[in-house]
């Protein structure tokens, strides 16, 4: 049953009546709940900060405590969840954030590609997806990882990730990892509540707020994709990137699993990820696959390349090359 | 007809409530004690609701610790209850319909504690809604974990009614309606393979992890639970032989025996089988395996407690089959809880860590347990214990009265 | 022993239809993404789908050659070099200026070509106009073009530039192409990337 209304969700064309009714049912079964639900969110949902600050932010985390899936929400409920956490942010922490809900473009099918030979090691990528994603620096989260490489293999798993000298190092070369946001992605199977999916164009998201934390993704993603968050993530304001998507980087809480998204922010509004563009040796390459013009169709077609784990049939859409 | 019902169940529920309060001093202490370990598990769980999952000792690298190991080594107790179920209800066992119950009550306790772990290792408690059917998503049939959602919340309400319903007949001294509970009884003991085989596809079900990948994991964990579970109702039919006025005859404690025995052999031939796939021929997938057995990379903390394990299973198997003491408890007893604990650390943490480590990337780290994690297991287990006794203390009242006034009355 | 029945069927029935269920939908996804983009042949139209491109800020240049998707555009280079134009100085008068190569140009360090080769200031520099380059067979080169003389020695670079396996688009993946010029990553004199320290770490895992 659920299952079909997702689905009749998804397709916003076709069905309008049956939906409104469905609506209808779930919103009154939510009200069940909320009465149910009430003393153990109220208590619960608070997370340090004074429940009762002020009745606008109450009425503001109320609402959102009992928000729909992304995917279930109608455009206009997207909004409303995208204005009340721009104003939540103001009022707790006084970031001024523009957040968005952008839709995926048609015809567009994101992959990316990755030089082996050019990468140099200096992790510049990282730092960039750092600042861009509003990743916690109190536990260092990162979502790339470059691992040293000595000639003669050709998997990160034998790579040394933890380096920290001038780079680069004679006879090694260095190959990034990252979420490889798969066609067949095994994360969003495993996902019990659909918190993870993904998106039209490719890109496997995380609802950040419908995640229960229950951490089977990480334990089916073959390729260290997935990030917990083990505490409360720490941002300083001034540090803050304030550009935000709903399903980006806008900012998590403890006890909610992220990712890369491709920076979903950006690469929506037809802008390069924050590691390509902060890539100082254009190792990687970023585009739409569905455009026989783009480069990494050129870099399909006329490279060899090879993906990480093949074998297991996940079907990533991160392609390595070597020049 | 309904007054009279209403009536009934105010008496039943009455008093099962007076004989668990009631009881001597050492019966108040036990019950302190357990609330104390409760008390302790609930601080630590306000900790570390308070600053998230920092608090345990999980990384994004094992993401699944001490609580997931527990909760699958749980399950396979909860599913062994069927070991008596079955001979008792389809091959009519009158000695072990005797013990049925408690084996039923055995496996609620289990299963409260099993749901308990895997809410406490949840993000937070404040989203556990979306997981409802209907006021939230339920990403089934793909998603295994709503499946063993399912099957362990089925399991537990079908655990609850079949022996509820016959005590509550038994209370007032009729004879259960066995057209009404068998289909459940039926039903209960598909699920009780159901259960462990669905925990078992939750790992088996990941090629990301090749040390769980691994068609044997279902039959394995069936043939260790059916060891662990009645080697864990042998010591406690032992306690109740000792401490209460309902007696356990003999040959219960050795048809027990024989099906652990069994279960064990065929536990000890499957991990052999594993044990050599990983090592005949060792490949990029047995590290993990060379990580359990041997360390990796100066990273050897499973190493001591795996081959504990493995020597308590093989000594615990053997003694059990070659029976050296005749059922004498002395020997039987420490014998089952060897094979108890033995099977909790080979499928608790000797399943959970290395199937995370190394990780997809290579990386090879330890994992032990912080206090909070500890504290918390130790609540919940204690609330299982505390909801076994909960149960079977009116329950053994009840059945003993009901059998001596049967016995009297043919007498 | 009773005879199996449909419904003693029902059981075996329900696993198998699963399973090739399971398997067809294996089946009929086979091939997954690479068969996607290799069946994607239709254009791609930028300006139509993405209206968020805004235009760039700094200046560009048409590139003299054509990629898969038409022209395209690359950074300009005269424009950020301190001194251009060359022609300010090396006009037809002589430099009298005493030290004034060090002066000017001192901070050129040439590590161009290897030791077995190395290049000098007018393998690439036009001797007779300084403010092109000139290639080996004469052609003059505007700076801004400076890959067609790079392209003469790195000609599999250049190749892979146009196409876009080798540098990197400027800020957007989608739109106009504009793409780093070679000179825009590379110093021409010592185009090699230095060793140096990386941005930033992993956190290390206990």
């Amino acid at each position: 049953m659920d299952c079909r209304k997702n689905k009749d969700c998804l397709k916003p064309k076709e069905n309008g009546r049956l939906k409104a009714k469905q609506y209808g049912r779930r919103e009154f079964l939510k009200g069940a709940a909320k009465a149910a639900a009430l003393g153990g969110a109220t208590m619960l949902s608070g997370c340090g900060t004074g429940l009762l600050g002020s009745n606008d932010e109450f009425s503001l985390r109320w609402k959102e405590y009992f928000k729909k899936n992304y995917r279930l929400m109608t455009p206009a409920e997207k909004d409303e969840t995208v204005r009340r956490l721009e104003r939540l942010a103001k009022i707790r922490t006084d970031a001024d954030i523009q957040m968005s809900a952008k839709a995926p473009i048609e015809g567009v099918l994101f992959g990316y590609a990755f030089n082996v030979t050019r990468c140099e090691g200096y992790m510049e990528c990282v730092a960039a997806c750092v600042k861009e994603n509003n990743l916690d620096r109190k536990s260092n989260t990162q979502y790339i990882r470059i691992f040293e490489m000595e000639h003669g293999e050709m998997s990160p798993e034998v790579g040394d990730g933890k380096y920290f000298h001038e780079v680069p190092v004679e006879d090694h070369f260095y190959m990034g990892v990252q979420c490889y946001h798969c066609q067949n992605a095994p994360c969003t199977k495993a996902c019990p509540v659909k918190a993870t999916w993904k998106e039209p164009d490719g890109i496997v998201v995380v609802d950040y707020d419908w995640c229960i934390g229950c951490r089977y993704c990480i334990a089916a993603c073959p390729y260290y994709g997935r990030r917990f968050n083990w505490n409360e993530p720490q941002v300083p304001l001034e540090e803050m990137t304030k550009k935000q998507h709903y399903l980006g980087n806008r900012m998590r809480h403890k006890g909610q699993m992220e990712k890369c998204t491709f920076c979903v922010q950006r690469s929506r509004e037809g802008r390069l990820p924050a590691c390509v563009e902060a890539c100082p040796t254009g190792a990687r390459v970023f585009g739409n696959l569905l455009d026989p013009k783009s480069e990494i169709r050129f870099v399909l077609k006329h490279k060899k390349v090879f993906r990480f784990k093949e074998e297991l049939g996940t079907d990533p859409k991160f392609w390595y090359f070597i020049d | 007809m309904t007054k009279s019902f209403s009536k009934d169940l105010t008496a039943f529920i009455k008093d099962t409530l007076w004989w668990n309060l009631s009881g001597g001093l050492g019966y108040q202490l036990y019950l302190c004690f357990l609330a104390a370990l409760m008390v302790l598990g609930i601080y630590a769980y306000f900790i570390q609701i308070n600053i998230g999952l920092a608090a345990t000792n999980l990384s994004n690298i094992v993401s699944w610790g001490f609580y997931i190991a527990n909760f699958t080594f749980l399950v396979g107790v909860a599913a062994a209850a069927v070991m008596i179920i079955l001979p008792s209800y389809i091959y009519k066992d009158k000695d072990l319909h005797k013990v049925v119950i408690i084996g039923e009550m055995v496996a609620i306790g289990a299963l409260v504690m099993c749901i308990l772990f895997v809410f406490v290792d949840m993000g937070g408690p404040a989203k556990a809604w979306h997981l409802i059917p209907g006021i939230g998503i339920f990403n089934w049939p793909t998603s295994l974990l709503t499946w063993d959602i399912i099957v362990l919340n089925g399991y537990l309400a079908l655990n609850l009614l079949v022996p509820t319903y016959i005590l509550f007949c038994h209370y007032h001294n009729r004879k259960p309606d066995e057209k009404k509970y068998r289909p459940f009884v039926f039903i209960s003991i598909f699920w009780a393979f159901g259960i462990h085989l669905v925990t078992a596809f939750l790992y088996q079900g990941l090629p990301a992890r090749p040390f769980w990948n691994n068609p044997l994991m279902g039959p394995r964990f069936l043939a260790s639970a059916f060891a662990a579970g009645p080697a864990l109702i042998i010591v406690l039919l032992g306690i109740i032989d000792t401490v209460t006025t309902f007696k356990i005859e003999s040959q219960i404690f050795n048809k027990l025996r024989r099906i652990i025995v069994v279960a064990a052999i065929i536990n000890l031939i499957m991990l052999f089988s594993e044990i050599f796939k990983e090592f005949y021929l060792p490949t990029h997938h047995s590290l993990p395996a060379i990580y359990l057995y041997f360390g990796l990379d100066g990273h050897n903390s499973l190493v001591p407690w795996i081959w504990t394990a493995i020597g308590m299973n093989v000594t615990a198997t053997l003694t059990l089959a070659f029976n050296p003491g005749k059922n004498n408890p002395k020997v039987l007893f420490p014998a089952c809880i060897l094979l108890f604990l033995g099977i909790w650390i080979e499928k608790g943490m000797g399943l959970i860590v290395p199937g995370l480590v190394p990780s997809p990337m290579g990386e090879v780290v330890s994992y032990a347990p912080t206090w909070v994690e500890i504290a918390i297991t130790l609540g919940v287990l204690a609330l299982g214990v505390f909801i076994v006794t909960m149960l079977l203390k009116p329950a053994l009242i009840i059945e003993q009265r009901f059998e001596s006034r049967n016995t009297a009355a043919v007498g | 022993m009773k005879t199996p029945t449909l419904k003693n069927c029902l059981l075996g029935i329900l696993p198998a239809v699963l399973v090739i269920l399971s398997g067809w939908s294996v089946y009929s996804e086979q091939g997954g993404v690479t068969r996607i983009y290799k069946n994607a042949v239709a254009p791609f139209d930028d300006e139509k789908k993405l209206d968020s491109i805004l235009p760039l800020a700094q200046k560009t240049v048409r590139v003299k050659t054509r990629y898969q998707g038409g022209l395209f555009w690359t950074e300009t280079r005269k424009d950020k070099i301190e001194r251009f134009r060359c022609s300010r100085c090396h006009n037809n008068k002589d430099v009298t200026i005493e030290r004034a190569a060090e002066m000017a140009h001192g901070d050129i360090e040439l590590d161009h070509g290897g030791q077995e080769k190395p290049l000098s200031c007018f393998t690439c520099h036009k001797e007779d106009e300084r403010d092109f380059l000139e290639t080996e067979r004469g052609v003059k080169v505007d700076l801004d073009h400076a890959y067609q003389l790079c392209g003469q020695c790195h000609f599999r670079q250049k190749k892979d530039w146009v196409g876009g396996a080798h540098g990197k688009r400027v800020s957007y993946w989608a739109g106009q192409r504009v793409v780093k010029n070679c000179t825009s990553c590379h110093d021409p004199h010592s185009p090699l990337f230095e060793k140096r320290w990386p941005k930033t770490y992993s956190p290390p895992y206990n």
